[in-house]
């Protein structure tokens, strides 16, 4: 009974946040441009198409993706390609390993905010087991020992919490993201342990050098499939919005399925 | 990470990119059944993509096996959605023949990307009508990747329905795209056979 109360409260708590933050976002979005027009109530399957979509300031947000693309096409592609050129897939995979893992403390504080205390302590013994024996995250043994890598961010913390995903936003540099989902972004900035130490030159660049790695390592895995989905779609913008709604409806699921399942539960074992 | 994971998977899918289908002609199948024809399958499609021949060679029989193991008219159809009730019987005709060659363009875009693939059949589990079969896709220097494939007894034998790459529905995905087209033109269907047409001839410009 009680945990019914607290978490109605939590969601009561999670919609009225969500207004605010959703209309902090959108107001935002709205000073810097315009909006899509709805179609006539009147034409209902429209009209439901239009609101399911979600996407009323569209016109804004595929200026945004060509300006992405144009830097993807002129720097990101051209430099992340160079980066394979000079780099094997097992390097790749350890400085993926090493951004995941300083991820991890801004991860462990969204699952004990998620109400997630295994998520959290799970995340947590990655962090401490792969900085350690993992030599600073480039090595991922936590794996092995049964800490599976598990996902979250703030955007899905207040998904948990019950605030809406509210309209699609597409970021300049940032990419997809959404009302609820942009408020990820400065809480990522302030969780990451590079910010959370005291400052110095050195550290600041280092800063500088690991944000620049990590989004060429993260493009340079990306090289094939945005080529595939740039060649294949029709309407790219509409694909990306596409898969990034499902991928976050997929990412909160899962949170609440192993919630659900005692938190313990792994993903099913194969029955080979 | 699950963006680039979810991501990396969709290019790995992506050959059957829109290979899906209507579940109502569905019929039940066990979970034994369509694991051992997405083993089977698999192994079919590995041996092409991995074996001698020419690019030109590689897709026509890519082609021939993907018509046996989709249910591509019931895919298309799907992909279609509330809009094939406003297409003409012409438009809809026209619609699942530029449908058919799309897939196949799809199929065989970066077939060399794929040299060297191997795959793995994971688990099987029933879900709705159909039943979802988890796999585990390599290929050389690159992460691997797990897919999911959704399969269900269509015309008294199984054939894959949809393919799941971190959550995301390719046949969803696809409908999405196809959507966003009718409507950012005036929700006409001839709209988006022109589209089609477009990257089609695009598709075989590149090719040439």
């Amino acid at each position: 009974m009680r945990v019914k109360q607290e978490k109605g409260a939590r969601r009561r708590f999670g919609r009225t946040l969500g207004r605010g933050l959703g209309l902090g976002a959108s107001l935002l979005t709205l000073a810097l441009a315009g909006c899509a027009t709805p179609p006539p109530k009147s034409d209902t399957a429209d009209y439901q198409a239009y609101q399911q979509v979600n996407d009323p300031l569209e016109p804004t947000n595929r200026t945004f993706f060509a300006f992405n693309n144009r830097l993807d096409r002129y720097v990101m592609k051209p430099v992340a390609k160079g980066y394979v050129a000079v780099t094997t897939q097992p390097i790749r995979t350890h400085v993926g390993n090493f951004f995941t893992n300083m991820g991890e403390p801004g991860r462990t504080l969204n699952f004990m905010a998620e109400g997630m205390p295994t998520d959290a302590g799970s995340s947590l013994m990655r962090f401490l087991i792969n900085s350690t024996i993992g030599i600073g995250g480039i090595f991922d043994p936590a794996s092995a020992l049964g800490y599976k890598e598990t996902d979250t961010d703030f955007g899905l913390t207040l998904a948990i919490w019950g605030v809406p995903a509210g309209p699609y936003l597409y970021l300049p540099v940032f990419g997809p993201s959404g009302a609820r989902d942009v408020w990820n972004l400065p809480v990522q900035y302030f969780a990451s342990p590079t910010v959370a130490a005291p400052s110095s030159t050195a550290l600041t660049d280092f800063g500088y050098t690991a944000t620049g790695l990590h989004l060429i390592n993260t493009r340079a895995g990306l090289l094939d499939t945005i080529d595939q989905i740039n060649a294949t779609a029709l309407d790219p913008y509409a694909t990306f919005r596409s898969l990034y709604r499902q991928s976050r409806a997929s990412q909160i699921q899962l949170i609440e399925q192993r919630d659900k399942q005692g938190a313990s539960a792994a993903p099913a074992a194969p029955q080979n | 990470m699950h963006l680039r994971r979810f991501l990396l998977g969709t290019v790995i899918a992506a050959p059957l990119l829109g290979t899906m289908a209507a579940a109502a002609q569905a019929q039940a199948l066990s979970a034994d059944d369509a694991k051992a024809f997405i083993s089977q399958s698999g192994q079919q499609l590995v041996a092409i993509v991995n074996g001698g021949g020419s690019a030109a060679d590689k897709a026509t029989q890519l082609r021939t096996l993907v018509n046996q193991i989709v249910a591509v008219d019931q895919v298309g159809d799907y992909v279609l959605g509330r809009y094939i009730n406003i297409a003409t019987p012409a438009q809809h005709t026209k619609f699942q023949q530029l449908f058919h060659q799309l897939l196949s363009y799809n199929i065989t875009y970066q077939i060399k990307a794929y040299q060297g693939v191997s795959f793995t059949v994971n688990s099987a589990t029933p879900q709705g009508d159909g039943v979802l079969v988890d796999t585990t896709i390599t290929t050389p220097g690159k992460a691997p990747a797990d897919v999911g494939w959704d399969v269900a007894e269509v015309g008294g034998k199984p054939q894959i329905m949809d393919v799941i790459v971190a959550g995301t529905s390719m046949r969803i995905t696809t409908r999405n795209d196809y959507a966003s087209v009718i409507t950012d033109n005036g929700g006409n269907v001839s709209a988006l056979l022109t589209a089609m047409q477009n990257q089609i001839n695009k598709a075989s410009e590149a090719q040439d």
